[in-house]
Formats: structure tokens, sequence, C-alpha cells
């Protein structure tokens, strides 16, 4: 292997970043983003992730470069449509990532930066949930909805047709195919009573990734990710929320051109507040890190902001609304 | 007592039960032999148990029609007699001074509720807002006769030291002397009585008992009561007046599901099941028509379903109170049955007045910037309706369910139509020779309790009490009517007169005059036939001139025998300036609201030609 090639490949797996735009950027949801509502709603979802580390914090595999500081912001613009399938409630949503990357990393000496902005691959996901109280396609039963313990299943596909420049290893999109199957967990704990409420919220879900053909001229596979989110909620007062969040990752191993490499496993903590503006806008800001955040050698080091708005209607509830203020 | 008197209600305790052929001839070959078995183990006189529930509509409980799941106060009716025509005070402190003194309200102190005495009505004999230490009370005479006395519940006829339960003739008491509390801790609605005030044993409580829930501690306290001076082998008399279902619908979590999205259908369907049960099950006759809907309550079936669940949905808590109130009614009985003192209690069952459909929580405290409002904004307002039952929470189900607790009759509680005034009532025990499960018809009013008991325990009733002169017993007795002697308690002649918050009304026979506020009545004398029209649909008043003087006339009697004075101030005096004008009810009406998508035929149906 050529030393380019081999320092490319290098860089490329640490700053993947960009290829990888992002799996985990979009996996990485508040808690009681996978609560139910009313059927037939809409919302767009904006989230923006601010993460900075000593890898990159999209890579599949997060090798570990002491010398290395990767800055991303991201950003997500989601459409959602809540509908009944077979009386349980589902959701379609499309998300759209966007922002840039950029990262410096020394290596033998030598310092090499990257940096790209654009969009990312844009993402399907259906949702629908299988345990839990049917679908609330009225009024009458979103009044009535307790989610007790509810299971959902979570489908996403990837389309890799995002910013990918296969002469640079810092890309946006992934120029693979990829997906994810899930199960958001709702656990109710005590009464489901706004200022009252509290959940206990997992997401267990596994990453499927397809070939990239084309990482800097080389082929790039990737096992499986286990992935494991895990959210206590609780309401402090009708509108103001928090939660305490923590997240696992299990990397596959990263082949590139027949060699490979064991993920590391990742744990990160943190914390989420919540605030509902009005009947429309949703605002959650947070903080998550890695546990060790010194500089010792092989200690992965992480951390993230997120902020997300989500704006949400019914056509029926706007309706009523005019109505009341025409009154 | 002599030995033939105790050798009568001897026979009386065991007929009717499920030994009896065997007891009874043991009784006739003792008698025939001349044995003094009787004179030797006197049969012990009956237990009584008087269970009141607190704003229990006449149509609650399934033995009365009602859907919701009442078993043991069924197996009550089951084994006893059923009352149809069973009539209370339209207000609850009124009814029970009467229970409690045989009295007229206007003679024993509550002529008027204290809340709302009126100017002209202060100061006077008979409307001290409290039952009046001048008279003697059920428990005090039962108690002279040799009776434990026990009382459990809502008292709400005074708070001063002379006028609590222990001071008022019962031995044992865990009693609310407020009108109304949570059923979890002692929040009060008012902000300047924030604590509602309990009794146990003639202490003023200064904390509730770990694990309180008002109708399950209730029933633990008098279980406990009774096991107490279980071994000394005395009758007892317990009065049993529960808070429940009385508002606001606190409710164990367990018991808030039980009928979800049963009520979504509205109250008009829900009172027409209920007429259906009473007439196949006889409480009311063949082709009784329901009241009208009231005419500020819209027809559910124009309603959106969030309207109807969220309505619904405080019918389902009501409900669960009813049901809830039955289990631990169950437990009593089944604690009687284990320590074999079934057989010889006799139980009373009845709803102290009309079902609520006044909004009580909006009257106290729903004007903003009052003290009461934003006490209750911190102590009740748990208003979403996954809170419903919680502590803080304050719900009520409205006029319209209240029509449905009161079906087949008009308006609720406060009212001297018969939705204020009638209630069911069930009597079961060694008293009752009727066929087991009948029902009967006869007038039978609460002031008939007193000489009713009176006459059971063997106890009379006294022209003076501690030096006292005592009014005489305006009641009548029950003892032959429940022998199946007669079929009624009252003659044709007789009558019975009400009077509360100015609006009144006489009954005789099965006429009532009626006399009510505007609009729920017409501020003018009203007639009605009970017999053919129970719902009260039909004013006769122009009809039969020559009825509502006979009326008029027993009116003026009981306002004289009574020393009746109509307040000058009323809860009601502007109510027609507060509620949509009264119009008829027409089924269907107008039908604009209730046109449907027209769907032509499809072979007419095409597109348009371009």
């Amino acid at each position: 292997m050529k030393p380019i090639t081999w320092f490319n490949l290098f860089v490329a797996t640490i700053l993947t970043a960009a290829v990888l735009c992002p799996p985990e950027a979009q996996a990485q949801l508040p808690g009681r983003f996978y609560w139910r509502t009313l059927t037939d709603s809409d919302a767009v979802p904006l989230i923006f992730n601010s993460i900075s580390g000593n890898t990159n914090p999209f890579s599949p595999d997060h090798m570990i470069v002491s010398t290395a500081n990767i800055d991303a912001n991201v950003a997500i613009a989601s459409y959602a449509h809540t509908f009944s399938l077979f009386d349980r409630s589902a959701a379609a949503l499309v998300l759209v990532p966007m922002g840039n990357v950029s990262g410096d990393v020394t290596v033998a000496g030598k310092s090499l930066h990257q940096a790209t902005n654009g969009y990312g691959d844009p993402m399907v996901e259906f949702n629908m949930n299988i345990i839990g109280p049917s679908a609330q396609d009225n009024l009458a039963k979103a009044m009535r909805y307790e989610p007790g313990f509810s299971v959902d299943v979570l489908v996403d596909l990837a389309l890799p047709i995002g910013q990918y420049n296969s002469n640079q290893a810092l890309n946006l999109g992934q120029n693979r195919w990829y997906g994810r199957l899930g199960a958001p967990i709702n656990v109710q704990i005590g009464p489901w009573v706004p200022g009252r409420r509290t959940t206990l919220e997992f997401l267990p879900a596994v990453w499927i990734f397809g070939k990239n053909n084309d990482l800097v001229g080389q082929t790039l596979k990737t096992d499986p990710m286990f992935q494991l989110d895990a959210h206590l909620t609780r309401d402090f007062t009708e509108h103001f929320w928090g939660s305490i969040d923590g997240q696992y990752y299990s990397h596959g191993k990263n082949t590139i051109n027949g060699v490979s490499a064991d993920g590391p496993s990742i744990k990160a903590y943190g914390f989420t507040l919540g605030y509902q503006i009005n009947e429309n806008i949703n605002l959650t800001a947070g903080y998550k890190s890695t546990l060790n955040n010194d500089n010792s050698p092989g200690n992965l080091r992480m951390d993230s902001f997120m902020f997300t708005l989500v704006f949400g209607w019914n056509k029926l509830v706007e309706g009523a609304r005019r109505l009341s203020g025409a009154n | 007592m002599n030995i033939f008197g105790y050798l009568l209600m001897w026979f009386g305790a065991v007929a009717g039960h499920k030994k009896k052929a065997q007891v009874l001839l043991t009784g006739i070959v003792a008698v025939v032999l001349g044995t003094p078995v009787l004179a030797q183990t006197p049969a012990k006189r009956p237990n009584i148990v008087m269970i009141l529930g607190d704003d229990l509509g006449f149509a609650d409980m399934g033995s009365f029609g009602s859907e919701i799941k009442t078993p043991n106060l069924d197996s009550l009716a089951k084994d006893g007699v059923r009352f149809t025509n069973f009539y209370t005070r339209a207000s609850c402190s009124p009814t029970r001074s009467v229970v409690l003194s045989g009295v007229d309200t206007h003679k024993n102190g509550l002529g008027n509720m204290s809340e709302w005495t009126s100017p002209n009505q202060k100061g006077v004999v008979g409307y001290e807002g409290f039952l009046s230490k001048q008279m003697v009370t059920l428990p005090q005479l039962l108690k002279g006769a040799g009776y434990h006395t026990y009382m459990v519940g809502k008292w709400h006829l005074g708070k001063q030291p002379d006028l609590i339960p222990a001071a008022r003739g019962f031995e044992r008491d865990f009693s609310l002397l407020d009108g109304l509390s949570s059923y979890w801790d002692m929040s009060n609605l008012a902000a300047m009585a924030p604590k509602t005030v309990f009794t146990e044993d003639g202490k003023y409580l200064t904390k509730l008992p770990d694990d309180y829930y008002a109708t399950k501690t209730y029933t633990d306290k008098l279980i406990g009561f009774i096991d107490a001076n279980h071994h000394d082998g005395k009758p007892f008399f317990a009065y049993v007046a529960h808070q429940a279902p009385h508002d606001p619908y606190h409710l164990p979590k367990e018991w808030r599901s039980r009928h979800v999205g049963e009520y979504d259908k509205g109250w008009d369907a829900v009172r027409q099941q209920r007429l259906k049960r009473q007439i196949e099950l006889g409480i009311m006759p063949a082709g009784t028509e329901l009241a009208d809907r009231m005419w500020f309550i819209p027809d559910p079936i124009v309603l959106a379903a969030q309207a109807r669940a969220i309505t619904g949905k405080k019918m389902e808590m009501y409900a669960g109170m009813v049901e809830n109130l039955d289990f631990h009614v169950g437990r009593l009985i089944d604690h009687l049955k284990q320590i074999g003192e079934y057989e010889n209690t006799i139980f009373i069952v009845f709803g102290d007045n009309g079902a609520e459909g006044a909004d009580l929580f909006k009257m106290v405290a729903g004007t903003p910037g009052t003290l009461n409002f934003l006490s209750a904004a911190i102590n009740w307002s748990q208003t979403h309706p996954g809170a419903w039952g919680d502590p803080g929470s304050y719900v009520a189900y409205g006029p319209m369910w209240a029509q449905v607790s009161m079906t087949p009759f008009s308006q609720y509680k406060g009212w001297l139509a018969e939705g204020g005034i009638h209630n069911a009532l069930i009597v079961s025990g060694p008293a009752v020779k009727r066929a087991r499960g009948s029902i009967n018809g006869g007038l039978m009013d609460v002031i008939d309790f007193m000489p009713t008991l009176l006459e059971i325990a063997g106890a009379s009733y006294p022209k003076t009490y501690e030096g006292r002169a005592l009014p005489s017993l305006a009641g009548k007795s029950w003892v032959k009517v429940l022998a199946g002697q007669a079929e009624s308690p009252r003659t044709e002649q007789d009558y019975l007169g009400w009077e509360l918050f100015g609006n009144r009304a006489v009954r005789q026979g099965e006429w009532k005059l009626r006399w009510q506020y505007e609009s729920f009545g017409k501020g003018k004398w009203e007639l009605f036939n009970l017999g053919k029209d129970p719902g009260e649909r039909k004013d006769l008043a122009a009809e039969r001139p020559d009825k509502v003087k006979t009326l008029l006339a027993l009116w003026d009697d009981y306002v004289l025998t009574n020393n009746v004075i109509l307040p000058d101030r009323s809860p009601y005096e502007v109510l027609k300036d507060t509620q949509p004008p009264r119009v008829p009810v027409d089924a269907g009406y107008p039908q604009m609201i209730y046109d449907r998508q027209f769907v032509p035929p499809k072979e007419m149906m095409s597109d348009p030609k371009p």
C-alpha cells in the first residue's frame, strides 16, 4: 500500500465525518421524540448538533486519534406526518441532514486539515406502534391516551445522494446505502398528567451498512452497529421537562480493502431540557459527553450540544382554534 | 318489652331466612309446650345499618335500573324490598337533620342550609343552620334503649363541641363535619377554611390516618367499632353516612377505568336504557315517559367525539365512585356475615337527595381574583383528565348526567322537582316480611325513619328529653308496610310538604303542587299528576284549579304547622338571568343540526361533462 494511500485511508477513517454524515448524528434525538400524538398531524422537526472530540463522531468505527480535533455542525430538517395503520399509530418522516464538518489531525508530525459542507444523505423513516394503546385517530382517543408500556418498530433508510467527493476523505454523504431497524420503547411511570409525567424510554436499534466502493479509492465495509439510547424523562411543570440521557454504541468491524479493525464501544451521558413554547412549538436543548474527557492516549473524547425545535400542527386543532378565536 | 313483645320480635327476626323452617318449628314447639325458652334466651333485637349515599341518584343502583355495577347493594335489594316512592329533602344537611330527628327541617334547625341562611331567617328558631339542640336524636334514643350507636362518614349538622356526633348520641364515630372534602386528605375548597374538620370518638382530629381514603377508612372504622363491642351481645345502630359519591370524584386508580368509553354514547341514550331496565324490573310502570332533557343541555348526538368523551369520562368517574362505594358496602356485609350478625341486621340504603347537577367548584372557586380562586389554583387545579381522581382534582359530572342518575325524573339536587327529592330506598333484614326482592310503591319519607326504627328497636319517642319539651314526630312508622300488612304508611289524605331555598311543594296521593324559581320553575304554582306523569312533563294547573286549591290549602297547613319562613334571599333568585331562556325540548328540533349527507342514487351519479 502506498504511503499516501495509507495516509489517506487513515485520515479517511478518522474524518469520515463527513463521510458519514450521519447515522449517529441522525440517531441522536432527544427523549420524547417518539411519543405518539393525534393522527393526521404534521410536524417539522429541526435538529441541530454541534459535536467535537478526538474521534469522528459520525464514523462507524470511531477510531481514536489523540491528536485529532474534529468539529461538526449538523442540522437536520425533517418533515413528519402521523397516521393510523391497522388502528395503530404510525408516522412517516423525511430527514435531510446538512451542515459542515472540519477536522485537523497530526500524524507523524504531519498535519492535515479537511473541511466540507452541504447536504448529507437524506433519510426516510417509518415507525409504527405495535404494543400499546391504539391509534389516536380522534380527539376522544387522544384525550384518553396513556402510553403505558408501548413498543414501536422503526425502519430508516438513507439514500446515498448526499454530498460526496471520492477524492476527498471528508464528505457529508456516505456513498452507500445504510439504514436502521429499531424498536422505540416507552414506559410510563406514574400518572399521565401534564406536569407529572415520567417516562423511561429506550431505543435499541441495529444499523446496517452497505459497501462504499470509493472511499478515496478504497472499499469500505462496515459490520452492523448496535445502538441503545435511554432517557429518563420527567415533567417539571406542564410545559417544562427534563431528561437524563444515556447512549451506548457497539460498533461493528470496519474493513477497508480487506483490512479490518474493531470499532469501539461508546458510552455517553447527558441531559436535556425541553419546553413547550405554545401548542405548536417545542424546544429542547441538551448536552452529552463521554465520561472520561482527559487527553490520555486511547481515551475517546466526544461531546455534543443539541438543540431541537419541533413545529407541529393538526388541521382539526388549528380549525377549532380559529373558530374559538372568532367567537 | 314483655315476653310477648320479644316473642313477636323473635319470630320477626327469624322469619324469611334460610333456616327459618327449623327455627320456626323449634319456636312453635316451645310456645305450644309452654316452655319458657324465650324468656331464658330472649331474641336479640336487630342491628340497624343505615347506609346513606351522598348525592346517590334514584337510578344509580343496578336494582333500580343502572348499568353501574352494584352487586352488594343489589344483594340487599334481593334479600329485602325496594321502595319506589321514597322522598328526601332537596339537599344534604336538611335530609340528615330529618333522618336523625324525625322532625321537619323548619323546626329542627335546618329550615335552610347554614350556607344559605337568608337575612330574614337569621336568629329564627328552626333556622339555626345546625341540628337544633332542642331535638333529641335517633342515636340518643336508641342508645337509651340499649343499642350501641356508631357513626362513620359525613355529618354536616354542626361543628361546635356540643353539636358533633359524640354529643348527639353516637358512642363511637369517625366523622367528617363539613359538607364536602377531599377523599384523600383534609383539603377543603374554601380559602378561609382550607382544612375540613374531622372527629373521632368526640375528639377533633389533627390529621387523618395513614392510608386514608374516605370510603375505605369509614368502612374500616365501622368494622372496628362493631368488633370492639361485639362480645357484649348488644345490638347496634350504625349510621353509615358515606361521602361517596358526592363530588369531587376522588377515586383510587384501579376504579377509574371500569367504564372507559361506555358513556360516550351520551346522556339521552343512557337515560333511555335505564328507563327500559326500570320498566323491566318493575321500578317504573310501563309507559313511563322520560322527563325532558333540560333545555340548556345539548343533544349529545350533535356533539363531537371529543366533547362526548370528555363529558363521558366524568360519568365514568362517577360510576367508579358508586362501584367503589358498593365494594366497601360489600366488605361490611361480608364482615357481618362472618361474625354472624348479617341475618339479624336491618339494612336501610338510600340517597340523601337528588343527584348533584350544580357546579359547586365554580360556585365556590370560580371567580378569578378571589381568595377561593387563588387557593384552588394551588390546591385544586389538577384539571387534566388523566389527573381526575387524584388529590387536587375536582370533577363533578354536571346536570346532564345528574338527570341520568335521576332517571326518569326531572331536574336534580336542590330543586323540588322529583329529580331533587325522589330517591331510591332499600330495606332488608328481619323486619321485612315481604317477598324477598319485592317492590313497593307506598308513599315513604325520610321523616319516617325515626318512628320506624324506634318501633323496631322497641323504643319510644318521649315527650321530653333531659327536661326539654320535644316537638312531636311527623313521620309514619313503616313496620306494617315492611311486614306486608299495609301498602303505604300514608293514607290518601296524608300529605308531604317541602320547602328549601324558597322552592316549595306538597304531594297528596298522586298529585303534586310545586312552586320553583324560574327557569327551573315558572315562578308560580305548577300541578302534576305523578301517577301518570312522574317526569313532571305536563303542568295541569290551568286544567285542574280544584286540585290546585286543595293542595294550596295543604301547603298553607304545612307552613303553619312547621313555621315555614320563605327566605328573602335564595341561591336561585337570579338564576333565570344566567341561563338560556327556557324553551321546549323537542326531539330532532331544529332539523338543521341533524341533517345528514344526502347521497343520490348511484345510477344517477356521473362525472361532469367536458
